[in-house]
């Protein structure tokens, strides 16, 4: 093998990979990260070794390219009997507006009176998020319907749950983005909150696409409503043309685990789903994790029925202080103060490329850092 | 130069496929087929001093009258090299009439097409229109599907539906046959100007009022007719066999799709509709449009890009608004 075939040096990561695992200490990839959270991280070791043999390749890949002929750097870097990797597709990414640059029309009605400039501005800038100005982009999306939904979410964001937030910085201002975040509080106030906060401190603002649950489609008005607001349901397909265009995603790798935690569990994690790590390094998307805080005071649960709920097809059936006994008004949200941090984000398909997502222990091994790196985003901001 | 009969060239997209494939220079001869008269749009095409164009009322459904047609001596003389098979899909021409005239008759048209483009030596292609609404749908407003989603084989699925499964899955076993080559365009909702709506189990055919799940609104995908006919072109001439998603770039909800094609639905509680629908079921009645189905709770919309790739497609129409000559408000479809 020469020292300037890529295909060797992908197989020369991987077997690093499976060399690292040391079969007689049990598997380490897929373990639980926070069993010893407060003694050496038995996983950091291993990222070290990846890190290295991905600087590596990288320094003899520059040198490789710098010495042999155009027509040897131009070879297919992927070994012959791989299968193809998912090209991201060239559709031309929505170019949203700064909000300097928008022209605001006088405002109409109520509502552009409760909105004030500047979330007119950011709801103008949305209107382009829509291919040809049409009046639904094709998951859904409605500026017009945000445009009036807007008032009441940014009225929670401002006086109910009176958000403070930071780290814009690290959400990139444009191109595709995975924004990972814990989840908690039985109704989804953390991702409104979020999506609220977002729109209001990026310039050009961003709308964070949330992820939900496919149990959400099958709810009356509520599935509709979702997607109006620019929400998607999880699917792999969704994911990725959503990456595809450029957009910013906001996921809950938690799933249900995340909303019906009890009080118990509290600020702890549950077990990630991995399915955003795949995505994101397939579309070469950064990670960008982020905490929540607050949301899990919101509806604090004190026993969860999941007989029942099981029974009436529901994700959870939950005793809080307030509910059942309240009826559904006991499932408002109590006003509870928000705090919403965005982590650096992590640039995995720097160092893996789109080749890791077909490593299933690789995925993993990611998506467990991510989890620590959440928790950790977590734990600071709590202290 | 290519040599292709045309199925149903008398309904509306096999008239749009006709007339495209008539302006396309690399087409040296067109031989139409219809269960009825040969539509007045055709009168040019059929004039004396053009021959390229030849029409012939068959019965499809029947072993006999296909069978003569591939048998004919017409049929021969015009070296036939390429079928384009548009299923049956627009409004019969009674008012008693269903809407979609027969769907086991739709089946058995795909089965005996194939069947005798299998036998006859000289059709080296096949190139079938499906719908997008055999996929499954699961619950969600927008599915982005692609070639490779699960089709719907649920049995309560409606009989709309059944019949575009049945011919999909006949094509489908075809595919890989190494003497003919079979191509599948499977289209969404398909729009043509004026407010015409094909292919859609509940809006497609005559207006009036349709029910829906009240709560649910789903997305549709849509393509105009011009760029379905289009992307039959470029199946025509393109090389390799397989199964095509084809869409346009605009996707519209379920209760704006009706409302801008001067139909209107009517919200009614899901368990109602339901219910309705296996009543109607159970007593054997025929229904004008699928009642009830995942269709009318979920939406789609099609991944194209394999279409892009291997066929060179592209959707060129845009679809929207504007005034008719009436004076009223009706979708159009006008290249962009």
């Amino acid at each position: 093998m020469s020292e300037a075939d890529p295909a060797a040096e992908l197989f020369e990561t991987e077997s690093l990979l499976a060399d690292a695992e040391p079969r007689d200490e049990g598997p380490a990839l897929g373990s639980d990260p926070f069993a010893e959270l407060d003694g050496p991280d038995p996983l950091a070791e291993r990222l070290e070794l990846l890190d290295r043999a991905w600087r590596d390749a990288q320094t003899r890949r520059s040198r490789a390219r710098r010495a042999a002929p155009i027509a040897e750097v131009r070879a297919d870097p992927r070994p012959a009997d791989t299968a193809p990797l998912r090209v991201p597709s060239k559709r031309r990414a929505p170019v949203l507006p700064t909000l300097g640059e928008i022209e605001l029309p006088e405002p109409r009605g109520l509502i552009d009176r409760f909105l004030g400039e500047d979330a007119r501005r950011v709801l103008a800038a949305f209107s382009h998020l829509v291919e040809n100005e049409g009046p639904y982009d094709r998951f859904g999306f409605s500026p017009e319907v945000t445009r009036r939904a807007f008032p009441f979410f940014q009225a929670l964001y401002r006086g109910w749950f009176r958000v403070r937030s930071e780290g814009h910085a690290n959400v990139p201002d444009s191109g595709p983005a995975v924004l990972v975040s814990n989840h908690a509080g039985l109704l989804p106030f953390d991702a409104a909150m979020t999506v609220i906060d977002l729109a209001l401190h990026s310039d050009p603002p961003r709308l964070a696409r949330a992820i939900v649950d496919r149990w959400a489609g099958t709810l009356p008005w509520i599935n509709v409503f979702y997607a109006r607001c620019g929400q998607v349901i999880g699917t792999r397909e969704n994911f990725a043309d959503l990456l595809d265009d450029g957009q910013l995603v906001l996921v809950y790798p938690e799933g249900v685990e995340g909303i019906r935690k009890t009080i118990a569990q509290r600020y702890r994690l549950q077990s990630f789903r991995v399915g955003f790590v795949e995505q994101a390094l397939r579309s070469r998307a950064p990670i960008v994790p982020m905490a929540v805080i607050g949301s899990d005071d919101q509806a604090p649960i004190l026993y969860d029925l999941k007989p029942l709920a099981r029974m009436l097809g529901l994700p959870a059936a939950p005793i809080t202080p307030t509910f059942p006994w309240l009826g559904p008004l006991g499932l408002l949200p109590y006003p509870v103060r928000y705090k919403i941090v965005y982590g650096e984000p992590l640039h995995f398909h720097e160092r893996f490329g789109p080749e890791g997502a077909e490593d299933a222990r690789l995925v993993r091994y990611l998506a467990n850092q991510v989890r620590r790196t959440v928790q950790q985003l977590i734990d600071r901001s709590r202290s | 130069m290519k040599r292709v009969l045309v199925t149903h060239a008398d309904e509306p997209i096999g008239r749009r496929a006709v007339k495209t494939l008539y302006h396309d220079s690399r087409v040296a001869a067109i031989f139409a087929v219809g269960d009825g008269p040969p539509p007045r749009s055709f009168d040019k095409f059929l004039s004396d001093g053009d021959t390229r164009v030849t029409y012939a009322r068959v019965d499809l459904a029947r072993h006999r009258p296909v069978s003569d047609l591939f048998h004919s001596s017409a049929f021969r003389a015009a070296e036939i090299d390429t079928v384009v098979h548009v299923p049956r899909h627009g409004a019969a021409a009674s008012e008693q009439a269903p809407l979609v005239a027969g769907l086991a008759e739709r089946t058995a048209e795909t089965r005996l097409l194939l069947q005798h483009c299998l036998e006859a030596p000289e059709v080296e292609s096949l190139v079938a229109l499906g719908s997008a609404f055999v996929y499954r749908l699961s619950p969600g407003n927008v599915n982005r599907l692609d070639e490779e989603s699960e089709l719907d084989l649920d049995p309560d699925v409606p009989p709309e539906i059944r019949s575009w499964i049945d011919c999909d899955m006949l094509l489908h076993g075809e595919v890989h046959n190494d003497r003919l080559r079979v191509v599948l365009l499977r289209a969404p909702t398909v729009v043509a100007s004026g407010g015409y709506v094909y292919l859609h189990p509940t809006l497609s055919g005559r207006g009036g009022r349709r029910l829906r799940p009240a709560g649910f609104d789903p997305i549709c995908a849509l393509i105009s007719d011009k760029d379905v006919a289009r992307a039959i072109v470029r199946a025509v001439h393109s090389t390799g066999p397989g199964i095509y998603n084809i869409a346009g770039s605009e996707a519209l909800p379920l209760s704006l799709l009706a409302r801008w094609t001067g139909r209107e639905t009517w919200p009614v509680p899901g368990p109602v509709l339901s219910l309705a629908s296996r009543g109607a079921r159970i007593t054997g009645r025929a229904l004008d449009a699928a009642l009830d189905g995942p269709h009318l709770r979920y939406g789609f919309t099609l991944d194209t890009k394999r279409a892009e790739r291997e066929l060179g497609f592209r959707p060129l129409d845009r679809i929207g608004m504007a005034r008719a000559g009436d004076g009223a408000l009706r979708l159009e479809t006008a290249s962009a």
